[in-house]
């Protein structure tokens, strides 16, 4: 009798011992592929605390042609202190064989918590030369300003501006 | 049992313990319901096309001219000018040729051969006009086009998705066809020359012959209707329009006769715009007088039209008076029902002639659209290349058989 109660006991005390050791490691292997899993906030239309504000007048007066300016402001909308926001303008055809795309790039240093600060473009808007020579379309493409803006730690915000002809 | 026997055997039992719990670890459960893919880019959406409608493209460029590969798992298209293709479920943009190649058409001739109706930067040493045929493979360099004709008029693709028929101009009035299979060169040229311009030309359902829009000598619309057989190369006038009516677009070839657009071009402003200006016209292939396509109705505005793979139906873009708005139809030309696929009112759906085509399958239509221009500067919270009402792209619009027989 004290025999099968040893065994039993003694069999019951392997199991628990080596299944506490597999739930242990498979705890530890899981932790990396959350981390993993982390959404990339790279394209962050969403959540993100970087947010950009546009003045639509001031886009209604921008025209086809050289020393356009535009104003913007690049708000804070976290709890932290934002440091060297980096706000990238491009300007471009809507017709993508016309090889016009410019860029223009400010720094912004610091945006405190829930504060804004103003960024100011100076660009040129004009058509390229050639751009006349072969246009499929019936009529006149459209210029395309596409403002982003990056905190370095990669959560960005971008607003794509459609102007009429 | 002897007590140093007890250590020996309680080694024992926790080594059977660990041999046959080891294995049941290895089998993680969560493992096996591995991490959803993220939903494509260019998946199911409602654009105002209605439920089902799936963007094919997303971003700015003049679109056109798609075309499916034989397959169903590509499709080809013009961006301003140039030719690109992708995969119809998602994917990378493939580029076919430079920028200043100005691209009119371009057909698939095989899962991996793309043939395309343009023109190269001009060359004025050259001395070269009008536009050439050229084709390219994948796998290799896909912005190396090879030449296969000049001169080139118009073409249709096989229905079988192997191959193409094309017209190229043979001076004086006069033009010829050819035929072209896969990635091999020209292998028929017809020489009995047809009489006239062609304007525009597409194959019956099986293959064997063509129907063809063309000007002839001294007129100055495109209003003769005619058709080849490319087994007993027999010619046949089919109907000639009067009153300075035109053919606009490309005659369809159906189980129930030919079909084409037509009608008299505005030249002036103070036109009564009530009249519609252009009719859906059907005409038996061994000729006689055109009437009105059965079913659509009269007052029906008629832009464009593309025959189904069978040859059973009929996709129309148009619009069921002058006054409404621009949609997608499928007319069943044995069954005179018309079907509205779509029933939007703010997207502007192109109606170039090569602007829409069927799947493969037939179970959906590529058209081009896009949302009405704003006058005032829009604004976008996402990247320009993710946008779609903004500019002409692509959409798969499903289609229901039951204008079907």
């Amino acid at each position: 009798m004290r025999d099968v109660l040893f065994w039993l006991s003694g069999a019951a005390l392997a199991f628990f011992i080596t299944a506490g050791a597999f739930l242990l490691l498979a705890n530890l292997a899981t932790v990396p592929f959350e981390k993993s899993l982390t959404p990339d906030p790279g394209s962050g239309e969403s959540g993100a605390a970087v947010e950009l504000a546009l003045d639509t007048e001031r886009l209604a007066a921008l025209r086809p042609l050289p020393d356009q300016s535009l104003d913007l402001k690049v708000k804070n909308a976290g709890a932290t202190r934002l440091l060297d926001v980096n706000v990238v303008l491009t300007t471009f055809s809507e017709n993508t064989a016309i090889p016009d795309t410019r860029f223009y790039r400010r720094t912004v240093e610091k945006v405190a918590a829930g504060g804004a600060a103003d960024v100011h473009f100076e660009f040129d808007l004009s058509d390229p030369e050639q751009s006349a020579a072969r246009l499929p379309a019936s009529e006149p493409a459209r210029k395309i300003l596409e403002i982003r803006a990056t905190t370095p730690e990669g959560i960005s915000t971008v607003r794509t501006v459609i102007l009429p002809p | 049992m002897p007590s140093s026997a007890r250590p020996a055997k309680l080694f024992a039992v926790l080594m059977f313990a660990v041999m046959t719990t080891a294995p049941a670890g290895c089998f993680h459960p969560d493992e096996e319901g591995s991490i959803a893919p993220l939903a494509p880019a260019a998946g199911r959406i409602d654009p105002g096309l209605g439920p089902g409608t799936r963007a094919l493209s997303s971003g700015p460029g003049y679109k056109g001219s798609p075309s499916w590969s034989p397959g169903g798992v590509r499709i080809a298209f013009t961006v301003d000018g140039y030719v690109v293709d992708k995969p119809t479920e998602s994917g990378r943009l493939r580029r076919w040729t430079t920028r200043d190649f100005v691209a009119r058409d371009t057909e698939w001739t095989s899962d991996d051969t793309l043939t395309m109706l343009g023109a190269a930067p001009a060359s004025p040493s050259r001395g070269e006009t009008g536009s050439s045929l050229y084709r390219a493979h994948t796998g290799g360099d896909s912005l190396k086009l090879e030449k296969i004709a000049r001169g080139v008029l118009a073409m249709s693709p096989d229905p079988d998705g192997e191959g193409l028929c094309f017209a190229f101009d043979r001076g004086a009035y006069e033009s010829g066809l050819a035929l072209t299979r896969g990635s091999a060169e020209v292998f028929r040229i017809y020489s009995k020359p047809i009489e006239g311009r062609i304007a525009s030309l597409s194959l019956s359902p099986d293959g064997d012959k063509v129907v063809m829009a063309v000007r002839p000598e001294g007129d100055a619309e495109t209003s003769e209707l005619r058709t080849f057989d490319l087994v007993t190369r027999e010619e046949r006038e089919v109907t000639q329009l009067d009153g300075k009516r035109e053919i606009l677009g490309t005659p369809q070839w159906t189980e129930q006769g030919l079909f084409f657009v037509a009608g008299k071009q505005s030249t002036s402003v103070d036109d009564d715009s009530s009249e519609p200006l252009y009719n859906l016209y059907r005409v038996p292939a061994k000729g006689g007088a055109p009437e009105p396509a059965p079913g659509v109705g009269e007052d029906f505005v008629a832009a464009s039209i593309s025959v189904s793979p069978d040859g059973s139906r009929l996709a129309v873009i148009g619009r069921l008076n002058p006054k409404s708005p621009t949609n997608l139809y499928v007319l069943g030309p044995a069954t005179k029902s018309l079907e509205a696929v779509t029933t939007n009112e703010d997207m502007e759906i192109k109606t170039g002639p090569d602007d829409l085509m069927w799947s493969p399958d037939g179970k959906g239509v590529a058209i081009v659209a896009r949302g009405t221009p704003s006058t005032e500067p829009e604004v976008r919270a996402n990247p320009v290349d993710r946008l779609l009402r903004d500019f002409y792209n692509l959409y798969e619009i499903p289609v229901s058989g039951d204008t079907q027989r």
